[in-house]
C-alpha cells in the first residue's frame, strides 16, 4: 500500500473565500508557509460569485481577483482545490489535518485549462455558477476567472463518451482517477469556512423553491453581473423584462419558523445594491423593498439607503406572508403592512427576489473539537478582546463562519485570526504555551 | 537579473505588447474589443495584441508571461480598469516572468471608457488612450523599488482597547512598542462601560485584562499624560517628538472630584477613567521616539445633543446613554423598588434612538462646526435595548417606552437581546425621521416629561407619553485629533473619520505608508470589532516591519546634475519637507549648488518638476518626454 503523502506547514487555512484569502495572506506576508485547503474547485468563496460590491460599487470580480491571485503565486501559500478535511487533531503540540483529494478526473499536472474537452463534451447540464440559468458541459472549468483553470468531470452527468480524452493534447484526462488521502501538519489553523444561503425550499408560505418568478439573491448577483447568464435582466420563466420587481426581507433570518432567529447582517444592503443596479438596467422598473427594519449599519451604510431613498425606490415596511403564483407568470405577495393602516393586502409583481440569509457551510462536529453557539456557526470563546479563538487550542476563526459578517468585517478579521495564528506560532516556536 | 535585463531592454528593439481585456462585459458592452486590438496592431513598435474575458485571471496573466518568456515582447501594456486595481497585479506577473516589472504601461479604458463613454466614441476614445501607452512604454527605462531600513519598533496612538490590543499583539511578535496616551489613564472609553452586549461580561474586568496584558510585557512602553506634537520621516524611520505633562486636577469627567494619583496603584482600575500605569509626570519633559510604523487608535466620543435637542440641558431629567450606562455600571446593589436618578426615582422611562446618528440634510441642523453625522453609530440600538433588559431585570415596576427609526441588532447574539427586551414588555414606537418625537416639560401630573410621537406602527397615532427620564442614544463622533491629522497628513472621510485605503478591502490601512487604523477612529464599531480591526493592524505592521527593511515604489523625482543651477525654486514649492535639500557638489574643480532628492520621502507629486526653469526634474517613470509622447500618440490616433 501507498505511503501517505505527509506535508509540513506553519499554518493550515481550512476555507478559500476571501476570509481565508486574506487571512493566508497576512500570515504569508510574515513569512510563514501557508496550506490553505478549499472544497470547491476553485478559490474565490461567495464574493467571486458577486456582481458589485456595496456600497462602492465595486465589480466583484475586479477586486476579487487580485486577492485570488495574490494568494496563488505567493511564495508562501500552497493552495489546495477540490478537498475535503476529514479531521483536524491535535497532538503532541501539532495539528494533524487528514484531507481527500476529490477525483477532477483530469489530471492536475497535465491540464493547461485550454478548454478543448469543454468546447467537445455534448452534455449540457444547468450552471450553478449562473443560477441555473445557463448550461454547462458536463467538463468544464468553474467560470472564467477561476483559480486554478483546472477542468474537472462532472461525474453525475458525464456519458462518458470520451470525446473529451480524444481532443486533450495533453492527454490528462483520466476517468479511472481515485480520491487521494494525504496528510497536512501545521502548528495552526483557521478555519474560514464561510456560509450558505438559507434553503429557499424550507419555508412553505414562500412557495418551497417552486415558483418559477420567486428567485434567490445570489441568482439576482448573476442576473445582475456584466458576465451574468443573460447579459441583461430577464425572468427565468418567460424571459420577460420585469416592470415590477420586489424584494422580500429577511427570507430566512429573524425567522423563528425556520430556527434561525439571528440577522444575517448582509440582506439589507445586498437589496438596496441590487435595487440601485436593477434602477440602472431597468429604468422604468419600479423596485420595492418589503423590511423589517433597514439594517445600514457599517460605514457609508447609511447614506447609501438614504441615496437608494432617494432614488426612488420604494420601501415598505411589512411582513410578507406568503408568496403565490399570479397569472401570466406573475407574483403574488400577501403582506402585512406594518404601517399605513396595517390592513393585510395583496401586491404583485413581475419578479420577487428572496433575500436569503446566511447559514453556515461546514459542521466541525466529529471533525475536530470546535464547539458551535446556538446558532450553529462556530463559538468564540472571547468575543470581545480575542473574537476569533475557538475552544480548540491553536485554531482561530475567521469571517462568516463565526457568524453572518459583511465583506469589510470579514476582512478584518480575517487579520485579527491571521495576527492570533502567528501570535500562536511565536509562542509556540519560543516553547511556550499559548 | 537587473544588468542583463537592461541591456535587453535598452539595446534590442523594443517590442510592445498590448494586453486588452473585456472585464466580462464591463469594457467590451461599450468598446469594440476586437476592432480596438485591430486599430492598435500597426502602430509603432507593437509586436503583439492579444484581447481576453478577463486579463487579471490566471490564463490573462499567463497569455502575457508566455509572451515575454518566449522573447515577443520586451514592453507591456494591459488596458483594463483603473490602475488602482490591478498595476500592481500585472507588474507581479511581468516579474515572475523575468521582465523588470517598470517597463509597463497601464491604460484605463473601463472607469475612464466603458463606464462614461457607449459606442464608436468609446472605441475611438480607448484607442487614443491605448495609442499613449504604447509611446509611453516605448520610452520606458526599468526602474528597481527602492529600499529603505525599518525599525523593528511600532507606536500606538490612543491607548483603549483597541490601541492596548495592538499594543499586545505588536510585542508579541517582537516588536518594541510605544503606547501614547493624552490621558492619565488608560482603557478609553472602554471603562465607562457596564455589561457588553451581548455576552453581558463586565467592560471593567475586560478592559482590566488587556491592561494587564499590556503593561505586564517588557517590549510595551506607556507614555501616559502624552501627545504627539511632532512628526516627520517616513515609513521604517519616523521621527516623532511626544510631551508628556503632568495632568491638570481635577481629573475625571465622571466625579469631579480630585483624583489623589499619589494615592493610586498601578492597575488600580477606576470608573469611567480608566486603570492607572503607574505614575504621572510631575514636570514637563519632551520625548523623542524613532518608529517603524505607527498604529492610529484616537477612538471616539459620544455625540452630545445641542441644547434643545429632544429637551437636552432644559431639563436634568433628559440624559445622554452614555450617562445611563455609567450609572448603571456602578449602580449599589442594594436597590430600591425603583431605579434612582439624580435623587428620583424612575417609575417611567423613555429611551430615543439615533440621536446624533442618520442626520439627513435638510432635516436635521448641522452643529457650530458644521457637522452633520449622516452615518448610523452601530452600537447604539444594542446597548440601548441591553440597558433597558437590564434595568426591566432589576426594576420590573420601571416602565419602559423605546422610540425608534429601524431597530439594527444586526451582531451575534443581538436579535436575541431585542428579543428579550420585547419580552419584557418593552413598548417600541416608530418615528419617521422628519416627525421625531417631542420631549416637553409636563404642565402638572404625576411625571415631570413629556414624549410625544406621530407613530408609525399605529398608522400614524399621535402618543403621548408621559415619563420621569428621557434617554437619548447618542452615537459616535470620532474624538477631534485635528492637529495629529495636519502635522502627519492623514485622510479623513466626510463623516470626520479616519479614511481607509479600500473601504471593502484594506480597511486598516490609509494610503500614507507605514500607518494603520484600529478601532474606533476610523468608523463606529464595538469592542469586539475594534479588537479585530487592532489585530488586523498590528498583522500588517508585523508583516510591513518583519523583514527589517520596506520596499517602495521608485516612483520619485529624479535631478539632472547637468541642468541643475541651483536655484531652490523646487524645494521652496516641495509640500513635504526634507524631500528636496540644497547641496554642495563638486563639478570640474568647481563648488557648485544643486537640489537632492531623499527617495523615501519623496511622493512623486511633480511640483518641482512644474517650477524647475531648466528642465533638471523627473519623476521617474513620469518623465516629461515620456508625457510628451503620449500627447502626441493619443493627439494622432
Amino acid at each position: 500500500m501507498k505511503e501517505t503523502l505527509r506535508l509540513q506547514y506553519d499554518a493550515l487555512v481550512i476555507g478559500g473565500g476571501i476570509a481565508g484569502l486574506q487571512s493566508a495572506l497576512d500570515l504569508a506576508d510574515q513569512d510563514f508557509k501557508v496550506a490553505v485547503i478549499e472544497k470547491d474547485a476553485t478559490i474565490g468563496g461567495k464574493m467571486i460569485r458577486l456582481s458589485k460590491v456595496f456600497p462602492t460599487l465595486d465589480c466583484a470580480s475586479c477586486i476579487t481577483t487580485p486577492k485570488m491571485a495574490a494568494a496563488a503565486h505567493h511564495d508562501n501559500i500552497d493552495l489546495f482545490t477540490y478537498c475535503e478535511v476529514n479531521s483536524l487533531d491535535r497532538s503532541q503540540g501539532r495539528l494533524k489535518a487528514s484531507i481527500t483529494q476529490k477525483p477532477r478526473y483530469v489530471d492536475p499536472d497535465k491540464c493547461i485549462g485550454c478548454r478543448q474537452c469543454e468546447y467537445q463534451c455534448p452534455v449540457y447540464v444547468p450552471d450553478q455558477e449562473q443560477g441555473g440559468f445557463n448550461l454547462r458541459k458536463a467538463v468544464y472549468i468553474p467560470f472564467s476567472n477561476a483559480i486554478p483553470q483546472l477542468a474537472l468531470i462532472d461525474v453525475e452527468h458525464c456519458a462518458l463518451c470520451g470525446k473529451c480524452a480524444k481532443v486533450c493534447p495533453t492527454e490528462a484526462i483520466d476517468y479511472f482517477q481515485q480520491p487521494e488521502d494525504f496528510v497536512i501538519e501545521a502548528k495552526t489553523a483557521v478555519l474560514a469556512t464561510g456560509f450558505k444561503l438559507t434553503p429557499m425550499d424550507q419555508k412553505k408560505e414562500y412557495g418551497q423553491g417552486q415558483i418559477p418568478n420567486v428567485i434567490s439573491s445570489l441568482q439576482m448577483e448573476r442576473l445582475l453581473a456584466p458576465h451574468g447568464p443573460y447579459q441583461r435582466v430577464i425572468r427565468p420563466s418567460d424571459g420577460k423584462e420585469p416592470d415590477s420587481i420586489a424584494y422580500v426581507q429577511c427570507a430566512g433570518s429573524r425567522d423563528l419558523s425556520l430556527g434561525i432567529s439571528y440577522c444575517s447582517r448582509v440582506c439589507c444592503m445586498y437589496a438596496i445594491k441590487q435595487a440601485m443596479l436593477l434602477s440602472g438596467a431597468l429604468p422604468l422598473a419600479d423596485i420595492t423593498i418589503y423590511y423589517m427594519d433597514i439594517r445600514a449599519f457599517g460605514k457609508g451604510y447609511e447614506q447609501f439607503f438614504q441615496n437608494a431613498k432617494a432614488m426612488g425606490i420604494e420601501f415598505v415596511k411589512a411582513k410578507v406572508g406568503r408568496i403565490e403564483q399570479g397569472e401570466n407568470h406573475n407574483v403574488l405577495l400577501r403582506i402585512e403592512e406594518q404601517e399605513g393602516d396595517g390592513r393585510v393586502v395583496r401586491r404583485e409583481h413581475d419578479l420577487v427576489v428572496l433575500s436569503l440569509g446566511m447559514v453556515p457551510d461546514w459542521n466541525p462536529a466529529g471533525i475536530c473539537p470546535v464547539g458551535t453557539g446556538d446558532d450553529a456557526f462556530i463559538k468564540c470563546v472571547r468575543p470581545k478582546l480575542a473574537p476569533t479563538l475557538t475552544e480548540m487550542e491553536g485554531v482561530f476563526v475567521a469571517g462568516v463562519a463565526a457568524g453572518p459578517k459583511d465583506i469589510v468585517d470579514t476582512i478584518a478579521e480575517a487579520g485579527a485570526a491571521a495576527m492570533e495564528a502567528s501570535n500562536y506560532l511565536n509562542s509556540s516556536a519560543s516553547g511556550r504555551a499559548a | 537579473m537587473s544588468t542583463n535585463q537592461e541591456k535587453k531592454a535598452t539595446g534590442e528593439q523594443k517590442k510592445v505588447g498590448i494586453y486588452i481585456c473585456h472585464c466580462g462585459g464591463n469594457i467590451s458592452d461599450h468598446v469594440d474589443v476586437e476592432k480596438l486590438a485591430e486599430n492598435v496592431k500597426d502602430l509603432d513598435g507593437v509586436a503583439v495584441v492579444h484581447t481576453n474575458t478577463f486579463m487579471c485571471s490566471d490564463p490573462g496573466q499567463e497569455l502575457i508571461q508566455n509572451d515575454i518568456r518566449d522573447g515577443k515582447v520586451n514592453r507591456v501594456v494591459v488596458a483594463s480598469c483603473a490602475p488602482s486595481l490591478h498595476e500592481l497585479t500585472f507588474r507581479g506577473a511581468i516579474k515572475r516572468a523575468g521582465m523588470n516589472p517598470y517597463l509597463y504601461e497601464h491604460a484605463n479604458i473601463r472607469e475612464q471608457v466603458s463606464w462614461v463613454h457607449h459606442g464608436d466614441q468609446a472605441t475611438e476614445k480607448a484607442t487614443g488612450l491605448v495609442a499613449g501607452a504604447v509611446a509611453k512604454a516605448l520610452r520606458l527605462q526599468p526602474l528597481e523599488p527602492i529600499r529603505v531600513e525599518a525599525r523593528r519598533h511600532a507606536t500606538v496612538i490612543g491607548a483603549g482597547v483597541a490601541g492596548l490590543r495592538a499594543a499586545c499583539d505588536l510585542a508579541c511578535r517582537g516588536l518594541e512598542v510605544a503606547l501614547i496616551e493624552k490621558s492619565p489613564f488608560i482603557g478609553g472609553r472602554t471603562a465607562s462601560l457596564g455589561r457588553l452586549v451581548p455576552t453581558g461580561e463586565q467592560a471593567e474586568e475586560v478592559i482590566t485584562q488587556i491592561a494587564a496584558k499590556a503593561m505586564a510585557n517588557d517590549k510595551v512602553t506607556i507614555y501616559s499624560c502624552t501627545e504627539v506634537v511632532g512628526f516627520e520621516g517616513f515609513v521604517g524611520n519616523f521621527r516623532l517628538t511626544l510631551k508628556r505633562k503632568p495632568p491638570e486636577e481635577p481629573y475625571s469627567a465622571a466625579e469631579p472630584q480630585k483624583i489623589r494619583m499619589d494615592h493610586l496603584e498601578k492597575g488600580e482600575f477606576l470608573p469611567a477613567a480608566g486603570i492607572f500605569p503607574g505614575d504621572v509626570p510631575d514636570k514637563e519633559q519632551e520625548i523623542f521616539l524613532e518608529t517603524g510604523a505607527i498604529v492610529m487608535a484616537t477612538g471616539f466620543r459620544s455625540y452630545v445633543p445641542g441644547e434643545g435637542e429632544y429637551g437636552y440641558l432644559h431639563s436634568d431629567k433628559v440624559i445622554t446613554l452614555a450617562e445611563l450606562v455609567e450609572l448603571i455600571a456602578r449602580y449599589p446593589d442594594r436597590r430600591g423598588r425603583f431605579l434612582q436618578v439624580k435623587g428620583k426615582p424612575v417609575r417611567r422611562m423613555a429611551f430615543i434612538h439615533c440621536v446624533g446618528s442618520r442626520q439627513i440634510p435638510g432635516i436635521h441642523e448641522p452643529d457650530q462646526d458644521g457637522r452633520l453625522n449622516e452615518y448610523c453609530s452601530r452600537t447604539c440600538c444594542a446597548a440601548t435595548l441591553q440597558a433597558a433588559v437590564q434595568i426591566r431585570s432589576s426594576f420590573p415596576e420601571t416602565q419602559i417606552f423605546d422610540f425608534y427609526r429601524d431597530i439594527r441588532t444586526y451582531g451575534r447574539g443581538q436579535e436575541e437581546v431585542y428579543r428579550e427586551a420585547s419580552r419584557q414588555r418593552v413598548t417600541f414606537f416608530r418615528f419617521e425621521p422628519e416627525d421625531p418625537p417631542r420631549v416637553q416639560k409636563s404642565s402638572g401630573g404625576k411625571f415631570p416629561l413629556l414624549v410625544s410621537v406621530k407613530d408609525t406602527l399605529t398608522f400614524g397615532e399621535q402618543i403621548d407619553v408621559p415619563v420621569d427620564l428621557v434617554v437619548l442614544a447618542t452615537g459616535m463622533e470620532p474624538t477631534p485629533i485635528k492637529e495629529l491629522v495636519e502635522m502627519m497628513k492623514l485622510p479623513v472621510g466626510a463623516d470626520g473619520f479616519l479614511q481607509e485605503v479600500h473601504p471593502k478591502l484594506r480597511p486598516v490601512e490609509v494610503a500614507n505608508t507605514g500607518i494603520l487604523l484600529a478601532g474606533t477612529c476610523q468608523a463606529p464599531m464595538d469592542v469586539g470589532e475594534a479588537c479585530n480591526a487592532a489585530q488586523a493592524a498590528a498583522a500588517k505592521t508585523t508583516a510591513m516591519l518583519a523583514r527589517g527593511y520596506v520596499e517602495l515604489d521608485p516612483f520619485v523625482a529624479r535631478v539632472d546634475p547637468e541642468r541643475c543651477k541651483g536655484t531652490g525654486l523646487c524645494r521652496e514649492a516641495c509640500p513635504i519637507e526634507g524631500a528636496i535639500e540644497l547641496k554642495e557638489r563638486q563639478v570640474d574643480g568647481k563648488t557648485v549648488v544643486q537640489a537632492q532628492i531623499t527617495p523615501a520621502l519623496c511622493t512623486g507629486c511633480g511640483i518641482c518638476v512644474a517650477v524647475c526653469p531648466s528642465r533638471a526634474l523627473d519623476i521617474n517613470g513620469w518623465t516629461l518626454e515620456q508625457y510628451e509622447a503620449m500627447v502626441d500618440a493619443i493627439v494622432a490616433a
